[in-house]
């Protein structure tokens, strides 16, 4: 049995398009003090930090890890940087829980820090990441990769752009209650069907902001945790599923190679649920946090993550399902679809499934929200990780 | 009470020049199918991978979307960290130590030989002030070394004989990258390429991938190789900024030490640990690892050279396999050490064995001055 582990603090800065006020060092330093600060520790107490920083090239700099070392409190400490591309901020937070479940720190601060607004043009980079013998020369990025799973998705399942749309306007409804998102806007769908096309099917306000931003949680055992005598997020459950990268072979229809159906990443919930003793997903859980940065993300991970059934999390957004009344409300904090800080948009989520379960959530809290998931991907939508969070172990 | 993690499969690519004949892709899975064939399991039986990798070296954005699929990882739940090789192992024990998985696949790779290393490691000095000074891999460990020669006086001579040590145990090692043997002379009419560093105190880049199969007790027990136990390990990072650091010292290497020793219940490590195998970026990086790893008091370490207590046939030989000075594949050096050193403990280091060595040293390092370190201690 692994030791059991609790998120005992998070922090956030403010998301938006750049922090040109601030050097990533600082960036790093604000979150970690705001989630020591609100996990009541000082630095002393932290036994090692992992860095969850995304691809450097975002912003030209090698390693940024061993630059922030003092800003994050860490000098003379343990430290490792995780980086799996979008999927780092979930695999960095699972990597703080090996930590502390390993049995050899009591507790470890997990931060990160994106400063894409230092880059001219993300996109390009997102380009340069394709594989550069066959697939990189077809112009393949981030938007127009996942264009694929939508059209694969609108063809196994009739999926409409006008119920995408409807994703990006419950996200952003549910942003405005949040003072970290960065788009809060009362979009209609008509708003998003009209906004620029930018590779079919999907439209500028189906695609995520490019946002800078900072976040950090703290982690600590069992013992530390219920020594804190206050509410704590309990981690149930990891998973994670890496799986091909070549585009083409995601569109095979094969089973783990359909890029409508993310198969790959049930694989890592059913890791976690598992451990979770989850058997009911979508009656279990109380709330989701999932990065889902295109409209097409969030509703094939609701399906991958058992929620519903294959082809029905359109026609239940329809019924306002996932509202933040409704039966199981997702990405209450607007989710990446309202800012997306690459390199901790997946740690963001984990800090929001926290904050919901120990029910310091604010506007945005759900009410009764006992069990959270929250999720992550990365790559070319191939990296997976699936975190489980519960106010009671 | 933590749960033991051992090593169960050990392999290595022949270290080159270059491997104009393979691309990267086939470089790693080369390395990561040769540790399952070690271990004597299939890759449906491992199940977790950890790799450790880093963009710039490998010339992409988030490299290990390419790369991770020929390292095992296909429908598996995989990590990567990006410190340096020996880490994907410190991780890949974790995640074991927790209880989530019973095995790992730890592999890391660099294919120097398509890379600007020099310019690259340049990259990752701070944009604002140092970049433009030109601070690199080998300029920042020329700092390094005029800071302890200013301290201790050491010699030039002393640095070029841990070259023509580590070169000439490269004899034995027919996966070593330069098996030729040097002289000090040859080291000392080498260039100067930051002063007082020469060329050949510096290791030579090369390609090559490393991995390793990792398993909890109740795993490895029945396994076909004999288990490698992982007694201890340590980990430590300094400050980035060398205007604050005491470059005299690994002071990280010294902190990563004590906690292995503390954890595998080591006291005096000169006269426990029967071999080591350093992550000698330079000559002098060995020696001064020496003193941050207590085997002897510091300013010390060339004496302990002189007397020849790091020599095979020493009383701790010190990289019988020749160490990166035989050939570093950069980011993946670290998993190489600790590769020898789970060789050695398994007896299976071929005609580089130290005698009845069953309890091994092996030490990672990273950025600049070895801003970074880890140590495990492996023992039978």
């Amino acid at each position: 049995m692994p030791r059991n582990v609790a998120i005992v603090g998070t922090g956030q800065t403010k998301y938006t398009t750049a922090r040109n006020e601030e050097t990533y060092e600082e960036l790093i330093h604000q979150a970690a003090r705001i989630a020591l600060e609100d996990a009541e520790l000082t630095l002393k107490d932290i036994d090692a930090v992992v860095i969850s920083q995304a691809p450097e090239a975002l912003f030209g700099i090698d390693h940024p890890e061993r630059w922030v070392v003092g800003a994050a409190g860490a000098i003379g400490k343990p430290v490792m940087r995780v980086h799996t591309g979008g999927a780092t901020g979930g695999s960095a937070a699972q990597a703080g829980f090996f930590h502390v479940a390993s049995g050899l720190f009591d507790t470890v601060l997990v931060v990160g820090a994106e400063k894409q607004g230092d880059t001219p043009d993300a996109q390009l980079v997102l380009n340069r990441i394709m594989e550069p013998r066959y697939e990189l020369p077809f112009g393949l990025n981030a938007i127009s990769m996942t264009s694929f799973q939508a059209v694969r998705h609108m063809h196994k399942y009739g999926t409409t752009q006008e119920q995408l749309a409807l994703v990006a306007v419950r996200s952003r409804r549910n942003a405005l209650n949040n003072p970290y998102a960065h788009i809060r806007a009362n979009h209609t769908v008509a708003d998003v069907m009209k906004s620029r096309m930018l590779c079919w099917p999907l439209k500028l306000l189906d695609c995520p902001p490019r946002s800078s931003g900072s976040c950090a949680i703290v982690m600590a055992s069992e013992e530390r945790a219920k020594g804190m005598g206050k509410p704590v997020a309990w981690v149930r459950g990891v998973g994670a599923t890496s799986t091909t990268y070549y585009m083409g072979d995601k569109l095979s229809g094969l089973p783990f190679n359909e890029h409508g159906d993310w198969d790959e990443l049930a694989l890592a919930a059913q890791h976690a649920y598992k451990q979770a003793g989850i058997t009911k997903p979508g009656d279990e859980i109380h709330v989701a946090e999932i990065y889902a940065p295109f409209t097409i993300c969030e509703v094939a991970a609701k399906e991958a993550l058992g929620f519903c059934e294959k082809g029905q999390a359109c026609p239940l957004e329809e019924k306002g399902w996932w509202d933040i009344d409704g039966h199981l409300p997702t990405n209450p904090s607007g989710g990446a679809l309202a800012s997306n800080p690459i390199a901790v948009t997946g740690l963001a989520r984990v800090a929001e499934a926290a904050l919901q379960v120990m029910g310091k959530a604010g506007q945005r809290q759900v009410d009764g929200a006992g069990t959270a998931v929250a999720t992550a991907i990365g790559g070319t939508l191939q990296f997976h990780t699936v975190m489980v969070v519960s106010n009671r172990l | 009470m933590t749960r033991r993690v051992a090593i169960v499969g050990i392999a290595q690519t022949r270290l080159e020049t270059e491997k104009p004949d393979q691309i990267l892709d086939e470089v790693i899975f080369e390395a990561a199918s040769k540790a399952l064939a070690d271990a004597g399991i299939g890759r449906e039986e491992v199940d977790s991978i950890t790799i450790a990798a880093a963009d710039q070296i490998d010339g992409r954005p988030i490299s290990s979307m390419l790369e991770a699929c020929p390292a095992g990882a296909y429908l598996k739940d995989e990590i990567k960290t990006t410190e340096e090789g020996s880490y994907a192992a410190i991780l890949a024990s974790l995640r074991i130590m927790s209880g989530v998985f019973d095995s790992a696949l730890v592999v890391s790779w660099s294919k120097c030989s398509e890379v600007p290393v020099t310019r690259v490691s340049n990259y990752g000095a701070e944009p604002f002030f140092h970049r433009p000074f030109g601070l690199n891999y080998i300029t920042t460990t020329g700092f390094m070394v005029n800071a302890y020669r200013a301290k201790y006086g050491l010699p030039e001579m002393a640095a070029a004989k841990v070259v023509v040590k580590n070169r000439g145990n490269a004899l034995n090692n027919p996966l070593a990258c330069y098996q030729t043997p040097v002289s000090t002379e040859e080291v000392l009419s080498s260039r100067i390429v930051a002063w007082p560093v020469r060329a050949m105190d510096m290791a030579p880049l090369c390609d090559g991938a490393c991995a390793l199969v990792l398993a909890s007790e109740e795993r490895a027990r029945g396994m076909v190789q004999p288990p490698v136990w992982i007694q201890g390990m340590g980990w430590a990072t300094e400050t980035y900024y060398l205007g604050e650091r005491d470059l005299s010292r690994l002071t990280s290497l010294e902190v990563a030490a004590r906690r292995a020793y503390a954890m595998a219940g080591v006291t005096n490590p000169l006269r426990e640990l029967d071999v080591a195998e350093i992550h000698d970026i330079a000559d002098y990086h060995e020696l001064m690892a020496y003193e941050a790893l207590g085997l002897c008091p510091w300013g010390q370490a060339a004496r302990l050279m002189e007397e020849g207590v790091t020599e095979m046939g020493g009383r701790l030989p010190v990289n019988p396999s020749g160490g990166a000075l035989s050939g570093s594949p950069f980011f993946a050096t670290g998993l190489v050490r600790l590769a020898e050193a789970a060789l050695q403990v398994r007896g299976d280091a071929g005609r580089r064995q130290v005698k009845g060595a069953k309890r091994a040293l092996a030490h990672g390092s990273y950025g600049f001055c070895g801003q970074g370190n880890s140590v495990f201690i492996l023992g039978e």
